[in-house]
């Protein structure tokens, strides 16, 4: 390649780059704005007079109906409740279909789960909100958390590994009579680390990053999600604020941009495995 | 020693707690949302009545507000499937091919960078965009004026709505496919390149009969999960466009979720959710079956 192509891809590169990065450098200068400044139309990246108000004002619970800390209180458990039920549940399951051959049903479980990979969230959505709301749990934690656990991508991705785990070492422990959940817990899992972590980034940014479900299955203030509350704040009386709405976007975004830039590897991984083959 | 039953039965106690939330969770939503789809369901009322197939043919009967939603709905998402998806699929592939263009020390950074937004909520990201294009205030319009350009209605106007529609999801979402053909483009041998480049195939020629070839089942992915993903749209037009001008950009989802939380109907809209996911998956279906019959040809 030509010195002179390969500045202007690199050139062009960094053109798209700019664009893509733009939109959040202006949201962390714009949450350092007060409204009037954010609304004045100019364009510069410095605030004139730099401002935390709308990080206090927010984080405070000062502003009507927006407990912000409870909101990301809210979602860091249960992101944290759930990925921790997900890897839990997911790699027994996993376990038991790649490693037990005496499993009842296996072949069968194993389609069904695969099969479901393929089931549009639009289908479950509104009968899951009636099943919760019969059982008296809309507006409680357990409907943030548990409709999480029940999707059988994690299951899949682990089978995987599982399955190409070197037998002859499964083999030398059941020969030294290891039973079967030391064989989970002792050999298979210390093995799967890397993976587990995968899934786990994985599952929490899917449940953190949510707004859907967390905007119906939550009816009071304090119960909602940062994610779900920010779309409670656009659509309603903080429209234009776009200081205050610009801070709760920056503290929403920070925890799973940190995750991301810190796991990008493993999420590549989930993504390059979630079909691909 | 165990007998036979009890090792299969501590065997099925590992698959027990995921088959439990699957079965609860998963399965029976499913089954329920057909029986909801049966019935006239009143999210507040307590009875709810058996009436066969009416929501069903209440959809299909010309003049009916459901048939009115759901169709227009349905219309104005497959706009929305027909502008993006092209464009999520070609920039997708463009970026992958730039990224790995670049000098070996600067893929990483850039590919970081765009692929950063996709770790955004969809509420975050829309929110972000609704202050870049507000007509005002907004950071487009105050550098179009800046240009001496006059600023652009986004939100309000067709066919700026739909523009900043596929724009944002096209900046939110391009870093999953540029990851999946990087992916892809990394496994085509080199030496097939070389052979090409020794027989004088030029660049165009190369990409058309060495690399699309070679990536083809991951071109088949990446248009199904782009295809199903925007079918789905949902966050864009609610928080962006409110389904504006009008009800230009009222896609389905937005209406599905209207009849079930506000008109209160949920029978009604479980029938149009239940439509709606039988279309996506004879989408993906048929997609599938379309490029398969072409490798065989």
């Amino acid at each position: 390649m030509g010195k002179a192509k390969k500045t202007g891809l690199l050139l062009l590169a960094i053109l798209i780059a700019l664009f893509v990065l733009l939109p959040l450098v202006w949201m962390l200068s714009t949450a350092f704005k007060n409204d009037f400044e954010a609304l004045s139309g100019r364009m510069n990246f410095l605030p004139k007079k730099p401002t935390l108000d709308n990080f206090v004002q927010g984080l405070s619970g000062e502003l009507m109906n927006t407990p912000i800390l409870r909101w990301i209180v809210n979602s860091l458990s249960v992101g944290i409740a759930g990925t921790a039920i997900v890897l839990l549940i997911d790699s027994m399951a996993a376990f038991a279909l790649a490693r037990l051959p005496d499993l009842p049903l296996r072949r069968t479980l194993l389609a069904m789960f695969i099969a479901s990979l393929m089931i549009p969230g639009v289908l479950t959505f509104l009968p899951m909100y009636i099943e919760f709301n019969t059982l008296g749990l809309i507006n409680t934690y357990q409907a943030l958390i548990l409709p999480a656990t029940a999707g059988a991508f994690g299951v899949f991705l682990l089978y995987q590994f599982f399955v190409s785990f070197p037998k002859e070492i499964e083999e030398a422990a059941r020969i030294d009579g290891v039973n079967k959940w030391n064989l989970y817990r002792r050999i298979l899992l210390p093995s799967a680390v890397s993976i587990m972590t995968t899934l786990g980034i994985f599952t929490f940014m899917g449940i953190y990053n949510d707004f859907v479900w967390p905007l119906y299955a939550t009816t009071s203030p304090e119960m909602r999600t940062i994610t779900a509350g920010i779309a409670m704040m656009a659509t309603g009386s903080y429209t234009q604020s776009y200081g205050k709405l610009m801070a709760m976007t920056t503290i929403a975004a920070l925890p799973v941009l940190i995750l991301f830039i810190a796991g990008q590897k493993s999420f590549v991984r989930a993504i390059t495995s979630s079909g691909v083959k | 020693m165990k007998t036979l039953w009890t090792s299969r039965l501590t065997s099925f106690l590992f698959v027990l707690p995921y088959l439990a939330a699957f079965a609860l969770f998963l399965l029976f939503p499913i089954l329920y949302g057909f029986v909801i789809s049966l019935q006239d369901f009143e999210l507040l009322s307590a009875a709810h009545p058996f009436v066969g197939l009416r929501n069903y043919m209440t959809i299909f009967t010309p003049g009916t507000y459901e048939n009115s939603i759901f169709f227009r709905g349905l219309w104005t998402t497959l706009q929305f499937v027909l502008y993006s998806v092209p464009l999520l699929i070609i920039t997708g592939l463009g970026i992958a091919m730039l990224v790995n263009a670049l000098p070996a020390k600067l893929r990483g950074l850039f590919r970081t960078f765009y692929f950063l937004p996709y770790a955004l909520s969809a509420s975050v990201m829309a929110v972000i965009w609704l202050m870049m294009f507000d007509t005002n205030a907004g950071f487009i319009n105050s550098l179009l004026q800046k240009l001496g350009l006059t600023g652009i209605p986004w939100l309000t106007a067709t066919p700026w709505a739909w523009i900043a529609l596929v724009l944002t999801t096209l900046w939110w979402t391009i870093g999953f496919n540029m990851i999946i053909f990087v992916n892809a483009l990394n496994e085509v041998p080199e030496d097939y390149y070389e052979a090409a480049s020794m027989d004088g195939a030029n660049a165009w020629k190369r990409f058309v009969s060495i690399t699309l070839p070679s990536i083809r089942p991951v071109m088949l992915f990446v248009m199904i999960t782009s295809t199903i993903a925007s079918f789905n749209i949902y966050a864009q037009p609610f928080l962006l466009t409110r389904g504006g001008p009008g009800d230009t950009t009222r896609v389905l989802l937005i209406n599905v979720l209207d009849q079930a939380f506000v008109r209160k109907d949920i029978g009604s809209a479980s029938a149009m959710a239940i439509l709606m996911a039988l279309l996506i998956m004879l989408v993906s279906i048929v997609q599938f079956r379309l490029t398969n019959r072409k490798e065989k040809v």
